[in-house]
């Protein structure tokens, strides 16, 4: 390795520091040459890492540097540590190659934008922050990665923040972020409770050897249960699954290559990597498998049937994007680990690719993504144009493209699975159903997407038609490179039936790649691959037929016809079901309410009344009445001071006044003697009580007195001794037995 | 309590004692009650001559010169100065702000004088208080014998208390300097600058050589 | 002469002196106050060293004369500024912080 693994997540941060601080005071092409050159080298770094080194410690759990403890508490000490194996080295090669194609195409796509730096910065602090997460060690140190992303994820959204929309939608991907975070660390605490232990391989090892803690039962279920749903939680808000998705297509607000990079390539798919990364604390759990699964499958079938109806570039890909990233959860849930990541892989080079050409068009449409405005760009932007259908078509699942292979290996698994055991076993072709007629509605709106845009008559109005233009060769090229690789990506992690087809052992390269970090690839009988392939065929192209007989060269009759025939539904699903309507209804309102009342109430009233006015009007007054004495006038402090002096001259210059009793007993009669320490020339005035009653018996200046009792019993003698010239008195007691 | 009977004083002893103190105190009194400042300096420098008698009836020989010196003498003729420079009648001597808080200050003052004198009455018996027993030795109060004690025991803050003159001299200056010189010299400066820049700009504008014909026909216009 | 009689002479010259300070509104005699106490305690000082033989009262006597002097030097170059800022030494008059 040519440096340390630290490097990667480093030399990115470094970029953004560099930004941070100099970007204003830097030109333009420094600006981009700084951000391209960090996420370039953390690229190469590992690479190098990944091809040269890796290899041959993959089994033994790959590369692993320790920066330093971060802390240690007790049993618990977690360091900031770096791991490289297997299938984060996937992840990494992913990020940082993408990144760097999109921070390519960004110098060409933000060209004209005032704050340059900034965007730059955010992206190498984005790719950053992905790098730690992809690479931590531990889980703390993932969740700071998992942090640091959805920060980015925020300030990025909200990137053109003048526009209270986008700062909304910003605010609002990082609060449904943080519903999800708040399960992220619930799972994690109760990994800690079960295992004892945060590190990632300390925790898989504690899986795959079952130990006790883990199967400890919590309301009903076990343990594991509960830390597989907490951190599938946290995924569903990363990964934006039901019922967490809402935030991803308002998320679209922000610049276009973000759209890229974080809501469809990387970010976005941290949850599926956190799932597949702990994968055998999963396997312990069928249940919480079979909730990821179906979750999965549900997100992917109703994110698709959204998608049928929107008509923004951006959003439909963003329920696509949701659709898909639904596949990769059912890939993992039913065991297949392996798969999910090779479509997350897939899905990234043509996801990405996609929203680039998005945003090349927007480019060319004066930043309109209405697709109702637009066609027949086949011939305005040839290069584009390319590129789209190449991604389109795999997406769609077109046979020999990379979609249809991960794609392809999710559904076959999913039939196959034997993961949710006896009681579940149902699970496994539901979701398999569920995700052919999600791949069938991926292949109709992304159809439906490309006929409207690229082919037919231009819809758009003259001005904006005079305008398109093919996109600098800075877009074009990143755009090329994710094209090449939409197509061949496919070709690393081909099935078993193909590898017999040809004859050779095993042409799963991506598949045996990952086998140290998340098992063995899943065995699927040949048939239902096969069959499988055969389906998910016709179910790709009975989508583009669908769409072609709907919308191809614009819209056309069956499409204006069939929005005729059930309008309510057609509005419902551009509406998209209401679902932001019935979370503002259910939960934004009533905690809406709630804080106004904690506003009232903590706020107005005890923080701002009581404790600040409060405060204040204390000082002001106590400063009123300190002013009455500080009068500014040292001759009148200094006759203050002699007058105290005085008082304190008087005070202890006072004579004392006896303090012991000499009580003598003969009989039953006592004699009581007050006067000791009694000076002469001093007259005291001496009260004595001898029987207790209150009154005084004897009164006078003579300090000595005698009384007789009349009976046996306890008494209690009280002399009150009075100085009258010093105004001084004092009360002493004495307790006698008389037998 | 060791109580002594009290020795037989002499009488001339008796008699200077009586002037001295009642020339103390009467001068005391009459620095704190006139109205002209000459008047009452120059009672506060009888009050310590009267004092420095005193101090020379305890055997203090070096102190009775300091006494003389440096108090009667240095610090007196710097108040003198000082009432020169701010010399002015007061309207009414006594200040009437806050007054009775001030006589209330004054009656605690006397009230801790009665006490105070009480006491030291009525502890009058007192060995320390009842007065030196014999003759001191003879080289008691003089210069090589507070020289010694200076030197020996209180070097320390023998240096401290010459740090403090230092600090009390430049203190003084910085606090009496006059403004006024301060800010003559500051327009002084402030004029030559001026002054430069407009020289400059006046050689740049002869070197261009467009405006000189303009300055020309404003002097011969004069 | 036995030293109560200068311990009480000592009292009546302070007690002098603070009655100046406390009432007088002219800073110079105010300062010239100060003087009259600070020579008060010399006086004790004094009276007491005489009377125990020891010379170190005569020590702190003198660091009392080299400390009201540079008192005194202070505290009248501070009213050489105050007149020339207010043009006057009244007490009374400068004590500006309640207005």
């Amino acid at each position: 390795m040519l440096f340390n693994l630290r490097l990667i997540p480093l030399l990115p941060f470094l970029g953004a520091a560099i930004l941070f601080l100099f970007g204003r005071f830097l030109r333009r092409e420094f600006v981009h040459l700084i951000a391209i050159l960090a996420i370039g080298t953390s690229c190469f770094v590992t690479a190098d890492a990944a091809w040269s080194y890796l290899p041959g410690v993959r089994e033994d759990g790959g590369l692993r540097d320790v920066v330093w403890t971060w802390m240690s508490s007790g049993d618990l000490k977690i360091d900031l540590a770096f791991r490289m194996d297997a299938l984060s080295s996937v992840m990494c090669l992913i990020i940082t190659f993408i990144g760097t194609l999109i921070h390519i195409y960004s110098a060409g796509y933000m060209a004209h934008e005032k704050d340059y730096a900034r965007f730059f910065a955010y992206l190498n602090l984005f790719c950053g922050s992905m790098l730690v997460l992809v690479l931590g060690d531990s889980l703390p140190v993932m969740f700071v990665g998992w942090e640091g992303v959805g920060l980015c994820s925020y300030l990025l959204i909200g990137f053109w923040y003048s526009d209270l929309a986008n700062a909304t939608a910003g605010k609002k991907a990082f609060i449904t972020n943080r519903v999800g975070d708040f399960g992220f660390l619930l799972g994690m605490f109760l990994l800690f409770q079960g295992t004892g232990t945060l590190d990632i391989p300390g925790v898989i090892m504690a899986a795959k050897g079952s130990v006790a803690g883990l199967h400890t039962v919590v309301m009903g279920q076990p343990l594991v249960f509960w830390a597989c749903v907490f951190l599938f939680v946290g995924a569903c808000g990363k990964s934006a699954q039901i019922p967490l998705y809402v935030w991803l297509p308002d998320a679209m607000a922000g610049p276009t290559p973000v759209s890229a990079l974080i809501h469809a390539a990387t970010m976005v798919t941290a949850g599926v990597y956190m799932v597949a990364r702990l994968g055998a604390v999963y396997l312990l759990s069928p249940p919480a498998m079979a909730i990821v699964a179906l979750v999965g499958a549900a997100t992917a079938l109703f994110a698709a049937i959204i998608g049928f109806a929107q008509n923004d570039f951006k959003k439909v890909l963003a329920y696509s994007t949701v659709s898909q990233l639904g596949f990769m959860f059912a890939g993992v849930g039913t065991g297949a680990f392996g798969s999910g990541v090779f479509h997350l892989g897939t899905h990234a080079f043509f996801k990405a690719g996609l929203f680039l050409c998005a945003g090349s068009v927007m480019h060319a449409m004066s930043n309109s993504g209405d697709i109702t405005k637009m066609g027949g760009l086949r011939k305005l932007l040839p290069w584009t144009h390319r590129v789209f259908f190449i991604c389109w078509l795999a997406i769609c699942g077109v046979p020999l493209l990379s979609g249809f292979f991960s794609k392809d290996a999710i559904v076959a698994s999913a039939f196959a699975t034997h993961v949710f055991g006896e009681q579940l076993a149902w699970v496994g072709p539901t979701v398999g159903v569920a995700l052919l007629a999600a791949a069938l509605g991926t292949a109709f709106y992304m159809s439906r997407l490309y006929f409207l845009v690229f082919t037919g008559d231009c819809r758009a109005d003259d001005e904006t038609r005079h305008h398109i233009h093919e996109s600098p060769v800075e877009m074009v090229g990143p755009l090329v490179v994710l094209m090449i690789g939409a197509a061949l990506v496919g070709y690393l992690g081909l099935p078993p039936a193909i590898s017999e087809l040809f004859h050779q052992p095993d042409l799963n390269l991506l598949g045996h790649w990952l086998e140290p970090a998340v098992g063995p690839e899943m065995h699927v009988p040949e048939n239902i691959e096969w069959g499988i392939m055969g389906v998910s065929s016709l179910v790709g192209f009975a989508g583009i037929g669908l769409a072609w007989l709907f919308f191809g060269k614009g819209y056309r009759e069956p499409a204006h016809k069939f929005a005729a025939a059930v309008p309510g539904f057609v509005q419902l699903v551009r509406n998209k079901f209401l679902i932001d309507e019935i979370y503002a209804f259910v939960f934004v309102r009533p905690i809406r309410a709630l804080s106004q009342v904690l506003f009232l109430v903590f706020d107005r009233a005890i923080i701002d009344k009581v404790l600040v006015h409060g405060v204040a009007f204390f000082v002001d007054v106590s400063g009123r009445i300190a002013r009455i004495f500080q009068v500014g006038d040292v001759q009148r402090y200094l006759a203050a001071m002699a007058i105290g002096a005085a008082g304190i001259v008087f005070l202890v210059s006072r004579p004392p006044i006896p303090d012991a009793l000499k009580v003598t007993i003969d009989g039953s009669a006592v004699t009581v003697d007050a006067s000791t320490m009694v000076p002469s020339g001093r007259s005291l005035i001496y009260r004595f009580d001898f029987d207790g009653d209150g009154e005084f018996d004897r009164t006078g200046t003579s300090a000595v007195q005698r009384w007789p009792y009349e009976g046996a019993g306890n008494y209690t003698i009280r002399v009150l001794i009075g100085d009258p010239r010093w105004n001084t008195q004092r009360t002493l007691t004495h307790k006698v037995w008389i037998p | 309590m060791n109580v002594v009977q009290a020795q037989a004083i002499g009488l001339p002893e008796k008699i200077i004692f009586a002037i001295l103190a009642g020339a103390t105190v009467a001068g005391a009194l009459y620095t704190i009650t006139r109205r002209n400042p000459v008047t009452a300096v120059v009672s506060l420098v009888g009050t310590f001559l009267a004092l420095a008698g005193i101090y020379a009836t305890l055997s203090a020989h070096f102190l009775t010169i300091l006494q003389v010196m440096v108090y009667a003498g240095a610090i007196m003729v710097l108040f003198i100065f000082v009432v020169m420079i701010l010399n002015r009648e007061e309207i009414s001597p006594v200040s009437f702000h806050g007054f009775p808080r001030r006589v209330v200050g004054v009656g605690a003052g006397i009230y801790l004088l009665v006490v105070v004198w009480d006491t030291v009455w009525r502890l009058r018996g007192v060995q320390v208080l009842r007065g030196p027993l014999g003759e001191p030795p003879a080289d008691f109060g003089t210069v090589a014998t507070v020289g010694m004690s200076l030197f020996k025991e209180f070097v320390f803050p023998f240096e401290a208390i010459s740090l403090l003159l230092l600090v009390a001299v430049v203190g003084g200056l910085i606090v009496s300097r006059s403004h006024k010189q301060e800010e003559q010299a500051e327009a002084t400066a402030r004029r030559g600058k001026e002054i430069r820049s407009q020289v400059r700009v006046e050689t740049r504008v002869g070197a261009i050589g467009t405006d000189t014909h303009a300055d020309e026909s404003h002097t011969a216009h004069h | 002469m036995p030293t109560f009689y200068y311990i009480l002479l000592s009292f009546v010259l302070f007690f002098i002196g603070t009655a100046g300070v406390l009432l007088r509104r002219n800073a110079i005699i105010v300062l010239m106050s100060i003087e009259l106490q600070l020579n008060a305690a010399n006086l004790a000082f004094l009276a007491f060293s005489r009377s125990l033989g020891d010379v170190k009262g005569q020590t702190f006597a003198f660091f009392v004369i080299a400390l009201a002097a540079a008192e005194a030097a202070v505290g009248l170059a501070i009213l050489v500024g105050l007149y020339r800022t207010r043009q006057t030494v009244n007490l009374d008059e400068v004590a500006t912080m309640k207005r």
